[in-house]
């Protein structure tokens, strides 16, 4: 979203884009290169956003972002509603499919766990935002079903 | 010889089992059958699963204000007596009096339950569990309309579509919804995708936070349930239009999505609480909404409408089951010789109308609970308490006598929430000479004869 | 100001939870709260540091308060305890623990005990 406010937005289609919004998101996965935006280059009154954008791109490309999941343990009550929503979790626990505790010890493809009243992240490693390709790797359900808003998912 | 080699092989199985065993919490009314606890040696290590509610139950074990000695009132101070003295002392108190009131016994196993029975039947007394304020309301409504329940199998298989209607599950049973919302079920294979929520209550409580975008959440006005399921139960009935301005303040795109819901999906948990058990106006939301499920499953075809009360004590469903089985009555029931007799009371009756001169309590905190106009009644009385911890009722208390944990130091059967019994499990000893709930309630009614 | 009352369950100000961890003389300091809307705070010409006075015909308390913005208008919500339970009553055999019409005041003074309670109620 960020991107989209230091383009034209004038959709001009010069880029091969429907609209600069679709640029910006193409943009952002890397797919293509700002320079395709013709009218950020040759206008002068867009030689600020130009500057911006691409320290704004830098900064992601300079350094590899780590995904990172944040539990808050003061506010979790150990609901296991991560528990039971997580796909991953749910494709290699049978239990956890009708909603119950997950065998101990875990297993190696296990993302949370609940202990001792509190939630716990075991890996992250197989976490469907690392793992899988397309539509699924946009998965966000841990973070949007938490009733006490105690997950958050960012890149560090 | 066949038979020892097996004895020897058990028991050598159960030597590894014993590491890690699979236990029922008895921490609210949800009864998770499937928490896991590892054990060292006599002590438990970790517990696997639980919620905080849950926890909090494991952590009253060395709590600082659980009662370990039998402790009576003496010049407003507690002084620490022994087991002897102490049952002498009960049983002097109750052969002393001539109306004995029980009350609580929704925090003890069936098998107490069952003893305080026989104890009120042979005292002549009046027994009475906490579900007169609570769900055992709606069993009174129901025993002339009927009732449609589901068990909770049913509701993580079947359930299309789950309202809560007055309660906030996320902070009274943390883990019912990740129980029956978010697992899925046998025909329902998808889980949260195919099943929707709708949470009728007065503000944005945290169980709001679980909804997604198929769901529907409805901020009522204080007091207007009654609005609403008569407005429901009219345009069930006839051709009826929905007024343009909603109704009791929900506007009509919400109830036009709410009444689509309720006639066009299969299987409908409804889920209430303390919320809907208050008398609104001159009639009872309660009744009202059991005769909205009635007509409601007259019209479907498929799938069925049904209703589930939420408590928050483990065995407040148990009372109901085991008086009807002993006394044909479910709650506030009078023993004269030996019978029970048919009586309009109830606990909150007798209290205002100082109809009593000892009070039993079992395994819960009125004190806390009622009004303060009725706790001072209470208080005014002499008072036996049979509890495992310190409450506020224990402040005032002049006979105390601790038990043991049930669900954790001692066995026992207890009731879910959708009327279903569920064993619970022993796991470590209780500390020094204290026993359990079932086993002192039988002591003191061996006394007694 | 006359505003209504409701109990409710909240599992960070659970009774039960209260009475496990802490002492009787520092029992106020959890379960004594209310909920209110930042507007009637602005209403009632409040600040933090001060406390409220909720009263009816039944009862008194001294509590302290938080502020939430979901909370609607003209309503106080308190975790079920005692000190709630000084506010509620008896209709019809049946308890009033929701909708309570009740009075609200700032006040200067403390908080509550639990032991002025008991005492309230030990009184003959």
């Amino acid at each position: 979203m960020e991107l989209f406010q230091y383009l034209p937005q004038t959709n001009c289609k010069k880029c091969g884009k429907l609209t600069c919004m679709a640029f910006s998101l193409e943009l952002l996965k890397g797919n293509v290169n700002i320079e395709e935006c013709t009218p950020l280059l040759d206008e002068s009154k867009y030689q600020n956003k130009y500057s911006k954008l691409k320290e704004l791109l830098k900064g992601e490309e300079g350094q590899k972002r780590e995904l990172k999941i944040g539990i808050d343990i003061v506010k979790c009550d150990g609901c296991g509603i991560c528990v039971t929503i997580c796909p991953v979790n749910a494709r290699y626990c049978y239990s956890i499919l009708s909603g119950k505790v997950a065998d101990y010890p875990p297993d190696k493809h296990q993302l949370f766990m609940v202990k001792e009243g509190k939630c716990e992240l075991l890996s992250i490693e197989n976490c469907r935002r690392l793992v899988t390709e397309g539509k699924e790797r946009e998965c966000r359900v841990c973070e949007t079903y938490c009733p006490r808003v105690a997950i958050k998912i960012e890149y560090i | 010889m066949i038979n020892k080699k097996f004895l020897i092989k058990k028991n050598t199985e159960f030597k590894k089992m014993s590491d890690q065993i699979k236990i029922t919490c008895s921490g609210c009314s949800l009864l998770c059958d499937d928490i896991i606890i590892i054990k060292h040696e006599k002590d438990i290590e970790k517990i696997l699963g639980t919620c905080l509610k849950g926890k909090e139950k494991f952590n009253q074990i060395i709590s600082k204000n659980r009662i370990l000695n039998p402790l009576i009132r003496k010049n407003n101070s507690l002084e620490k007596i022994n087991w002897d003295i102490a049952l002498d002392k009960a049983v002097q108190m109750i052969n002393n009096s001539i109306k004995p009131v029980l009350y609580g016994l929704s925090n003890i196993s069936c098998e107490a339950q069952l003893n305080a029975i026989k104890i009120a039947r042979k005292i002549n007394g009046f027994i009475d569990s906490n579900s007169t304020i609570c769900q055992g309301q709606v069993l009174n409504f129901a025993s002339k309309i009927g009732i449609t329940t589901m068990t909770l199998t049913d509701i993580i298989n079947k359930s299309d579509v789950i309202i809560l209607w007055g309660v906030n599950v996320v902070e009274s049973i943390p883990r019912l919804l990740s129980k029956i919302l978010f697992s899925r079920g046998k025909f329902r294979i998808t889980g949260r995708e195919i099943k929707s929520l709708i949470i009728v209550d007065i503000y944005k409580t945290a169980s709001f936070n679980v909804l997604g975008t198929r769901d529907l959440a409805l901020i009522i006005k204080p007091d207007n349930d009654i609005e609403l399921i008569r407005f429901l139960k009219k345009y069930c009935r006839e051709e009826y239009k929905i007024p343009a301005g909603g109704n009791s303040g929900i506007d009509k795109q919400d109830l036009e999505r709410l009444i689509s819901i309720l006639l066009n999906s299969e299987h409908i948990s409804i889920l209430t609480g303390q919320a809907l058990i208050k008398p609104q106006g001159e009639g009872h939301p309660m009744k009202e909404l059991l005769e909205l499920i009635k007509i409601l499953n007259k019209y479907k075809k498929i799938g069925r409408v049904s209703l589930m009360m939420v408590g928050g004590h483990y065995n407040m469903v148990g009372f109901e089951h085991i008086a009807l089985a002993e006394t044909g009555k479910n709650q506030s029931i009078q023993f004269r010789n030996g019978k029970s007799v048919q009586t309009e009371e109830t606990i909150i009756s007798k209290l205002q109308n100082q109809d009593f001169d000892l009070s039993i309590i079992v395994g819960t905190d009125p004190i806390s609970h009622f009004p303060a106009a009725i706790s001072k009644n209470l208080s005014s009385k002499p008072m036996i308490l049979i509890d495992n911890k310190k409450s506020g009722t224990y402040l005032i208390a002049d006979l105390i006598l601790p038990t043991a944990i049930t669900g954790i130091e001692c066995e026992g059967l207890a009731f879910r929430l959708d009327h279903v019994p569920i064993k619970l499990k022993k796991i470590i000893d209780p500390p020094n000479n204290i026993l359990s709930d079932a086993k002192l309630l039988e002591n003191i009614l061996m006394k007694l004869e | 100001m006359e505003m209504i009352l409701n109990t409710i369950r909240l599992i960070d100000y659970d009774q039960n939870k209260e009475w496990i961890h802490n002492d009787i003389e520092s029992m106020e300091d959890n379960l004594a709260i209310g909920f209110i809307n930042p507007m009637d705070f602005k209403e009632m010409y409040l600040v933090p540091s001060l406390k409220l006075r909720i009263s009816n015909k039944y009862g008194d308390i001294i509590i302290k308060f938080k502020q939430g913005k979901d909370i609607p208008r003209g309503i106080i919500l308190m975790p079920i305890s005692m000190w709630s339970n000084q506010l509620s009553y008896v209709e019809n055999k049946n308890i009033i623990y929701k909708n309570i019409k009740v009075q609200v005041e700032g006040t200067r003074d403390s908080p509550t005990k639990l032991i002025e309670l008991i005492n309230r109620i030990k009184k003959k």
